[in-house]
């Protein structure tokens, strides 16, 4: 009997510590309430928590917070790719953090599907003049503003300077077309008998892929221009050609085998200079950098696909938001007005050695630095002029997994890119959203 | 006197066949092994070394110098004291409700006779069928009504609240224990909630084991429940934590793979303390005849 009674007491305890929990917790979730100094708090949600990039931002929080006495911003980090599932499902049940750090490319989605604040009525006409220009135009759905740019990035060539005077070019000449790049690939690469030692150049490698050659040769034109549809074009289908030689010179063999060498992703075949040109962001410094290798390199802008044309670039970027359901949209845009604006920009691109959104921002950070910093950092910022973003179209929000098969098939020798394409074009027009 | 002939040659001896049955079986068990421990140990030679020799090419497969330092360092870059301590909690307290209700549900299935169990069981089995991305949403709207937001609740409370995995297995664990013990212990006047604590406990240790750590285990790599509910970084886990050495831009692999030894450690170590439990428990066709 005593065994009894010692069992229901313990399960009617667990009951009762759920209870008591449950009871606790009604109080402090109701979103973000005023603390006892009657300031506001706002939640902030980014996924800047590691070692280096933390300290920045709370750096910059914190200076928000002394600058004024009415609202207090409080940071949460949310992992890295996880943040945006958080945020959504913070935004259904209609208790999301104040502002948040998400992707510049869906910003109209987000706008659309209302689960993000209109910001037009916080911001003045002034503000769009301190983005750069294709930034602030990926945050207007219906021509307003539902986001602030934040930092952003662009591809650039990089090249081992070594390696040129090693194959008799000049240093100081990185080739400016793709016929130049070929040229410069074909003296570049090293060839022990049938195994190669360096690979001047796969276009494929890095952070330059297929549909931003293609784009590249179209003169800078998306898959999708809006709602308009620019697939099966012949720039694009040569491009995808152009991909496919590159293959078959150095061998499907040779190309898989360093696939799978530098998959991982902790060695940097550049870095390890296997590889004698390669395409990333310009904080693909970083990287040489803490390498601790001296490496002698140079960038330049993505070569054009003919002579004369744009040397055409990709980036991304991040914006802040503020979530559909915010009980404090004011002082929320406020805040983002405070992060946007030089002081905050430019010490983000100091500190983090990352482009920044803001124009005069950017071009201030540029002039504190030297040597190969600096170098990197204004040849990025040069060719912001150059880069486009690719926003998710809103009525084909999934096209590409109908082109990227296409451009496997043809990168298998499977197709042919003028049929691919073609094949492409159909099946996207199928999946059209209303 | 035999000649050479008439002797069995040395490969027709029985005593060269098992030794050589076992010797492959070794080299394959061996070659198994290998392929599984490679990644683990990959593992930990990265935890180990600098950031400078993990660009490098090729890579090394013996770190050249042993950084424990990384183990230090990548400990001190938040409060993961605090993070570890939460999953401890939440993994413990989760693992305490799991154990018992279930295995009190799972007997109820078992034993107990009453209309439309089969029907029950099954719909409690159905439930396995829902994708947990499916369920999320909706659960997650539900405990932010209840305001369970940013507390352990939505954490802990489906662990009191039954899952149906669990109670299959151990349904399936006590339906082999003869029903002579039960009807026994009714004949001595015990009520079920008695039966239950005296009988079915101690004889389904193997499976409640099994439970335990699997729970455990759930409860400690849940990555995706803390993320949704838990807004505030002193509430967070040590998964959670880890993702801080994750960033749009770079990974620090070195302190990354620290990190990911030490939160494997107690896994590990429940594991291997109650591996013969575990073997036995997972089995759901023994029971008290294994």
């Amino acid at each position: 009997m005593k065994k009894k009674k010692t069992l229901s007491l313990l399960l009617s305890l667990i009951m009762l510590f759920s209870l008591i929990l449950a009871g606790c917790s009604g109080q402090n979730s109701s979103g973000s309430a005023e603390d006892s100094g009657g300031k506001v708090t706002l939640k902030f949600w980014s996924f800047w928590g590691s070692e280096t990039r933390r300290p920045v931002i709370e750096k910059m929080i914190d200076d928000y917070n002394k600058s004024q006495d009415k609202v207090v911003v409080k940071h949460t980090f949310v992992p890295w790719g996880d943040i945006w599932t958080k945020n959504l499902a913070a935004v259904a049940a209609g208790n999301p953090a104040d502002v948040v750090v998400t992707d510049i490319n869906d910003v109209s989605h987000r706008a659309k599907n209302n689960q993000s604040t209109d910001l037009s009525q916080y911001f003045d006409d002034n503000m769009k003049d301190r983005f750069y220009p294709h930034l602030w135009e990926t945050v207007l759905y219906d021509g307003k503003p539902y986001a602030a740019p934040f930092n952003t990035d662009t591809r650039l060539l990089y090249y081992n300077k070594k390696a040129f005077k090693e194959a008799g070019l000049d240093p100081n000449k990185p080739p400016t077309t793709w016929k130049e790049l070929e040229e410069y690939a074909k003296k570049l690469d090293v060839k022990k008998g049938s195994t190669y030692e360096r690979i001047g150049f796969y276009p494929l490698w890095g952070g330059y892929g297929a549909p931003s050659w293609m784009r590249n040769a179209d003169e800078g034109k998306n898959f999708l221009e809006g709602n308009k549809i620019a697939i099966d074009t012949p720039a694009k289908a040569d491009a995808l050609s152009w991909l496919a030689d590159w293959k078959k010179r150095y061998g499907k063999k040779t190309i898989e085998k360093w696939d799978a060498e530098f998959a991982n992703g902790q060695t940097n075949p550049f870095v390890a200079e296997k590889v004698a040109m390669y395409t990333d962001t310009g904080t693909f410094y970083t990287q040489i950098r803490d390498s601790g290798k001296d490496l002698d390199f140079g960038v330049a802008p993505i070569p054009a696909y003919k002579e004369g044309g744009r040397n055409w670039s990709d980036g991304g970027g991040f914006v802040l938001e503020v979530p559909k359901g915010s009980k404090h949209p004011k002082e929320a845009a406020d805040f983002i007005k405070y992060m946007t604006d030089v002081k905050a920009q430019k010490y983000w691109a100091e500190k983090n050695y990352d482009n920044v959104a803001n124009k005069e921002a950017a071009e201030s950070a540029a002039k504190g630095m030297d040597g190969q910093e600096k170098m990197v950092y204004q040849a990025s910022i040069d060719n912001l002029k150059d880069t486009q973003l690719a926003p998710i179209p809103i009525q084909y929000p999934d096209f590409m997994s109908r082109i990227n098969p296409q451009i496997d098939a043809v990168m298998l020798g499977k197709a042919k890119a003028k049929d691919a394409l073609k094949k492409a074009e159909a099946d996207v027009k199928k999946i059209k959203r209303k | 006197m035999k000649t050479a002939a008439q002797q069995p040659k040395f490969y027709q001896t029985m005593k060269f066949r098992r030794n050589l049955k076992h010797s492959i079986i070794l080299f394959f068990l061996i070659a198994g092994s290998i392929a599984l421990l490679t990644p683990l140990w990959w593992m930990i030679s990265m935890s180990l070394k600098s950031p400078e020799e993990i660009a490098q090419f090729p890579p090394t497969f013996i770190p050249e110098k042993f950084h424990f330092s990384n183990y230090i360092e990548a400990w001190s870059t938040g409060p993961f004291t605090r993070w570890a301590l939460n999953s401890v909690f939440l993994a413990v307290v989760g693992t305490i409700g799991s154990v018992f209700v279930n295995s009190l549900v799972a007997y109820g299935f078992a034993k107990l006779k009453f209309k439309g169990r089969n029907f029950w069981f099954v719909v409690v089995l159905a439930t396995m069928l829902l994708p947990g991305f499916v369920t999320m949403v909706p659960q997650y709207m539900l405990f932010s009504k209840l305001g369970w937001i940013n507390t352990y609740l939505p954490l802990l409370v489906p662990s009191f609240l039954g899952s149906a995995f669990f109670i299959f297995l151990l349904r399936q664990f006590m339906m082999t224990i003869p029903n002579e013990f039960i009807e026994a212990a009714v004949m001595d006047g015990a009520g079920h909630l008695k039966i239950w604590w005296h009988i079915m406990l101690p004889l389904t240790k193997p499976a409640l084991i099994t439970v335990a750590i699997f729970a455990f285990n759930g409860s400690w790599n849940d990555l995706l429940g803390p993320l949704l509910y838990l807004n505030e970084e002193h509430l967070y886990t040590i998964q959670l934590g880890l993702q801080t050495f994750k960033g749009s831009v770079q990974t620090q692999w070195n302190y990354l793979m620290a990190m990911s030894v030490m939160i494997l450690l107690p896994t590990v170590l429940i594991f291997f303390l109650f591996q013969k439990f575990f073997i036995e428990g997972s089995n759901i066709s023994s029971g008290t005849k294994g």
